[in-house]
């Protein structure tokens, strides 16, 4: 591993003061570490922020709970104000990783995690998104595990988080701290972007930019949710595919919907289609079907990868209707 | 004191012995020693499948503070190098590294650097820069180059019968290919060694199944006389076939001990047990089977391709079970090799069976399928008391009664024969059955006990070169000492692991148990022997071994012992056999899948601790189960390297995936296998499990898949709504 200087900030302006263009922040580690060990992340410096102080869980004006940025996965999927109200982030953020990593892993951090994307994870393969012009190895290599959604030519990877993809089905704002000392909000689902011609940015955080709180809305989808999650053992493995599904059913007719894919496409993938389509409407079998096949005819898989489409239809319906006859 | 004995002998669910080390922390594996003055190698990586080094730039490494050196091909130390066309490889055979700038495979060590510290030498090591020149001529990917394949020249194709008639008398014919990926052995324990060479001699900590093979081969890489090699291997943390033979990391740090001229440790990372420890290679088997109506088998052949590396020859014996399983006249078994720029494979837990039984029980099950027969009652049709291979009989036999045993504790007789009609909200559920056989050897075993009398306790060491890979030869050792010096287990020691030490078989191929344990029984039977002989006492009496101590005047006595087969056990062939039984609920909207329980019988000879077997036994299974689930490691077609590289990508199971198992021991005693009557239970536990479970799966589902492993997107792929494949 190369060396590194490591610096604990106590306070928001040390770690904002610290960051330098080579520096990290440094969460729990459990992403960032790993990337250091394989030499893809090279940080001369990193600020650990973990013991600033928002690792609280409190009420907002929107009358929903902020969640702090340094708090833990675990911390906060446990907490029972976040079972009672969003149990579908819950559900979610409990189904990713081990009880280990979800102990270190905090929610900031979990934000920013990098692809799985095997290429981006081996120095000697070209990567666009780790080095910026080498090719994209996956492109005509391996890539069944990739992406099905609003991919480029220059990067196919997927957002591996599943906490991201019940926040894109709830809706949120994240808080960042930015150099200069005062903060800004940014909509969940403008954090994340398309890698386009410039796969290297998984997002759109400025450099230095500190998450420090993750603000919900109003609980919507507590009776109502399902996070579906496909992958090939019970536990400690990445989402082949996933699905976040929150409804809102008012006699008989849906009048709110909550619906993302994990596993399709370089960010969190709103199902924004499905959800409008399915407002108004009644929670069935056909109309779960239809809103599955709008969304998924506009998937553009490769060769290795068109189980995707099939998957995805059924884990949209399916995840509906466990959200709908609450099956958990 | 016999109540006492009785607790703590052979066949007794003793706790192990070791244990309490192994909490404390105070068993030592390889890299833990204590070696002074010790310093650290760090393997570095080719970047390429096949090529040459054009330059080597080590000038930044060199800069870094606490390097002492880097080795490269340009000023390592001369070795034997392999002869020969890909020579076949083997528990002892040489590990040449560094010889010349060729590259071979992507991941073959290219250079080391030794530091003070890990950390320097792990930087120091992504600091050395190569240059290459690529080969495209590169062999890597299999399924674009069968064109190469050849048959080794080893004598494993086989035939008996003949075949044209075999199959012009059958009335149904079952001809399909199974497909298992490369697997990786990844045991716990890294392999790891700490070496120093000392004025010629060298000792060598080094997590190994086989020391004696290891000191051979150690002897043999650097052409020195074999009694200058000592290598301990006191505690393993799993092997699992990958440390039967040296590995070149071993001979790195040897290398580089006598360079630096100080002991050198050298861990392969998690990363490079992928490249450089060797592996299970991907399997193509064709079955072709013919049956009459009855179910009576007319004819079997079974073709495996296969691949192995371009500078030495392995080939997987998958057609070992084709050979023997059953009783069918015709049989032909055949094999063909691609070489490949990918390191050699070597022997993973049950090579041939595990892979092997996989296709010849699938094949079975859609013949039974064709048939409309209850696939457990065409298995037992077609069972036979002789081995048609060998043409001799068999020591003991019990398949028949594994399976109707495990049917009945199963509950088999609530299959639904019609795939697709049990079902249960989202679930479509089925049972599946398997045949597992695996070959029991007994190997020459050399093993010393020594006698020590305080008081009125005798006080035991049983010293041989044997191992424990985490498997309970402590355990079973210390029992057998017990049971025939008729002394409580605690009184015993066992001290394993060191080539200094009598020399057994070691660890591997399921002989471990019955050589061990029947070496560590002559040596007690010679003991007791000898003092009664010195006392002329007839042999037949019994006499407590503290009385024969005092009876000779010794407070002290030592005796050597040696077990072998005998002529006898020549005249039969000797197996374990085994039944799985699995009942699978397939989500039939994601793909995924439970195995909700296993049943698994087994007949393995005497049981000499139902704890350590049970454990042999469930991690045979949950190896199975990781081969059906998820176990696969890919070859990147463009470059050559495996795409996974750790264990958050190639996946075993978690906890969450194993069933409600109950394993079942069969009363067997089989003394023609040797006079403990034991047998070989570390690989008959994996071996066929991926059948049962895949055979489940169509029972469940309708669709028959012939390619391991079976997981979530390849059941989407097959489509689950409806139909049954042909
Ligand atoms: C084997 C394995 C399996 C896993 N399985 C899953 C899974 O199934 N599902 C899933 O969702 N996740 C999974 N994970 C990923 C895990 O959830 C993430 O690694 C974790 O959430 C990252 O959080 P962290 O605090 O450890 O981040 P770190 O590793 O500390 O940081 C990640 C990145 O975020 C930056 N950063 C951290 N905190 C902040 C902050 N407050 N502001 C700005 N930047 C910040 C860091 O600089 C770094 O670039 C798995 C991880 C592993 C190792
Ligand atoms: S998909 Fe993206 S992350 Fe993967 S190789 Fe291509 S550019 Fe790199």
């Amino acid at each position: 591993m190369r060396p590194f200087t490591y610096t604990s900030a106590k306070n928001k302006e040390q770690a904002l003061q610290a960051f330098t263009a080579t520096s990290h922040y440094l969460g729990g580690g459990t992403n960032l570490m790993d990337l250091m060990k394989e030499n893809v992340e090279r940080p001369d410096q990193l600020i650990d922020v973990t013991n600033l102080d928002y690792k609280k869980i409190t009420s907002n004006e929107n009358g929903g709970l902020t969640l702090g940025g340094m708090l833990s996965n675990s911390e906060t999927a446990n907490n029972k104000e976040v079972r009672t109200n969003y149990p579908l982030l819950s559900m979610a953020m409990l189904s990713a990783a081990t009880a280990q990593i979800r102990n270190m892993a905090s929610n900031g951090g979990n934000l920013l995690q990098r692809t799985r994307c095997p290429y981006f994870f081996e120095v000697s393969m070209p990567c666009n998104k780790r080095e910026p012009g080498s090719g994209c190895g996956a492109l005509n290599g391996m890539n069944a595990l990739h992406a099905i959604f609003g991919y480029s030519d220059s990067c196919i990877a997927t957002n591996p988080s599943d906490m991201c993809v019940a926040l894109a089905a709830i809706g949120a704002t994240v808080e960042v701290q930015k150099p200069d000392g005062t903060s800004r909000m940014i909509e969940f689902t403008d954090l994340h972007r398309l890698p386009g011609d410039q796969p290297e940015k998984d997002t759109t955080l400025m450099p230095g930019e500190l998450i420090t709180a993750i603000h919900l809305p109003k609980p919507e989808f507590s009776d109502h949710y399902y996070y579906l999650k496909i992958r090939e053992r019970s536990s400690y493995a990445f989402a082949l595919l996933s699905v976040a599904a929150g409804l809102q059913v008012e006699s008989g007719v849906i009048n709110k919907v909550g619906l993302a894919m994990g596993g399709v496409a370089h960010i969190p993938w709103k199902l924004t289609k499905a959800e409008e389509f399915l407002v108004g409407k009644k929670p069935n079998q056909s109309n779960f079907e239809a809103a599955a096949a709008l969304e998924m005819k506009d998937a553009k898989p490769f060769e290795a990868n068109k189980w995707k489409v099939d998957m995805g239809k059924n884990a949209i319906v399916r995840a509906l209707t466990q959200a709908y006859e609450r099956k958990v | 004191m016999t109540k006492s004995i009785n607790t703590s002998g052979v066949g007794n669910a003793i706790n192990r012995v070791e244990g309490h080390l192994k909490v404390m922390g105070k068993a030592k594996y390889a890299s833990e020693f204590p070696v002074e003055n010790k310093v650290y190698g760090q393997g570095i990586n080719s970047t390429i499948a096949k090529g040459e080094i054009v330059s080597i730039d080590t000038s930044e490494a060199e800069k870094l503070e606490g390097v002492l050196k880097v080795i490269t091909y340009k000023n390592a130390e001369k070795l034997k190098t392999l002869e020969g066309v890909r020579p076949e490889i083997a528990t002892d055979s040489i590990a040449p590294v560094l010889q010349s700038n060729k590259v071979h495979y992507y991941g073959e060590y290219v250079g080391l650097v030794v530091a003070e510290t890990f950390e320097q030498a792990q930087y120091a090591a992504s600091l050395v820069k190569f240059e290459y020149k690529k080969d495209p001529t590169a062999v890597i990917d299999f399924e674009k180059s069968k064109s190469k394949a050849y048959t080794p020249d080893n004598g494993s194709n086989y035939s008996r019968g003949n075949m044209e008639q075999g199959f012009s008398e059958a009335d149904m014919v079952v001809e399909q290919t199974y497909n298992t990926p490369i697997e990786h052995h990844h045991p716990m324990e890294l392999h790891a060694v700490i070496a120093s060479w000392d004025n010629g001699k060298v000792t060598a900590y080094s997590s190994q199944q086989i020391v004696e093979d290891a000191k051979i081969a150690i002897s043999g890489t650097f052409q020195i006389p074999k009694k200058d090699v000592r290598v301990i291997s006191a505690f393993v943390g799993g092997g699992f076939g990958s440390k039967l033979n040296l590995d070149q990391h071993v001979i790195l740090a040897v290398m580089a001990s006598k360079m630096v001229g100080r002991p050198v440790q050298v861990t392969v990372t998690r990363t490079q047990m992928f490249t450089n420890t060797n592996m299970r290679q991907q399997n193509e088997q064709k079955m072709r089977v013919g049956a009459k109506k009855d179910g009576t088998l007319t004819a079997l052949s079974h073709e495996t391709l296969s691949h192995t590396s371009t500078t030495q020859e392995y080939q997987e014996p998958c057609g070992m079970v084709s050979k023997m399983l059953y009783n069918v006249a015709n049989n032909e078994v055949t094999y063909k090799l691609i070489p490949m720029n990918i390191q050699t494979p070597f022997a993973m837990r049950a090579p041939g069976e595990a892979t092997g039984s996989f296709a010849l029980e699938s094949a079975m099950d859609e013949m039974a399928w064709k048939l409309k027969m209850d696939p457990l009652e065409f298995r037992i049709k077609n069972d036979t008391q002789t081995d048609l291979h060998e043409n001799r009989p068999f020591s003991s036999r019990l398949l028949v009664e594994c399976l109707r045993i495990g049917a009945e504790k199963f509950g088999w007789k609530d299959r639904k024969s019609e795939p697709r009609t049990n079902k249960k909200g989202n679930w479509l559920i089925g049972y599946g059955v398997s045949s597992a056989s695996r070959n029991s050897p007994y190997l020459k075993t050399h093993s010393k006990v020594i006698l020590e009398l305080d008081e009125d306790k005798v006080f035991a060491t049983i010293q041989m070169d044997a191992t424990d890979i985490g498997t309970g030869s402590y355990t079973i050792i210390a029992q057998t000492a017990s049971e025939y010096l008729k002394i409580p287990v605690e009184q015993v020691n066992v001290e394993l692991g060191d080539s200094d030490f009598p020399i057994t078989p070691g660890s591997g191929g399921s002989w471990g148990a019955a050589s061990f344990c029947n070496g560590a029984r002559a040596a007690c039977e010679n003991a007791i022997k000898t003092l009664k002989n010195n006392r002329n006492i007839a042999e037949d009496k019994e006499v407590a071994v503290s009385e024969l101590l005092k009876k000779n005047q010794l407070t002290k006595f030592e005796a050597e012992g040696i077990a072998e087969p005998s002529a006898e056990f020549g005249k039969y062939s000797v197996f374990s056999f085994g039944a799985n039984f699995s009942e699978v609920w397939v989500d039939k909207d994601t793909g995924m899948y439970r195995i909700k329980r296993m049943v698994n019988v087994a007949s393995a000879g005497k049981i000499l601790n139902p704890k350590t077997a049970y454990g042999q036994i469930i991690g045979g299974l949950t190896m199975g189960v990781g081969m059906v689930m998820a176990e696969q490691t890919r070859v990147e077609p463009n470059f050559g390297n495996f795409i996974t590289r750790s264990f958050a990508d190639y996946h075993v199971p978690v906890n969450l995936d194993l069933a409600n198992i109950e394993v079942i021991f069969l009363p067997e005693e089989d003394k023609i296998a040797n006079k403990m009557g034991i047998k070989g239970i570390g690989e008959l536990g994996i071996t066929s499990v991926a059948a049962s479970i895949s055979n489940a799966i169509f029972n469940a589902t309708g669709k028959r898949m012939r390619s391991l492993p079976i997981t979530p997107e390849k059941l989407i792929e097959a489509g689950l709504e409806e139909g049954v494949t042909a």
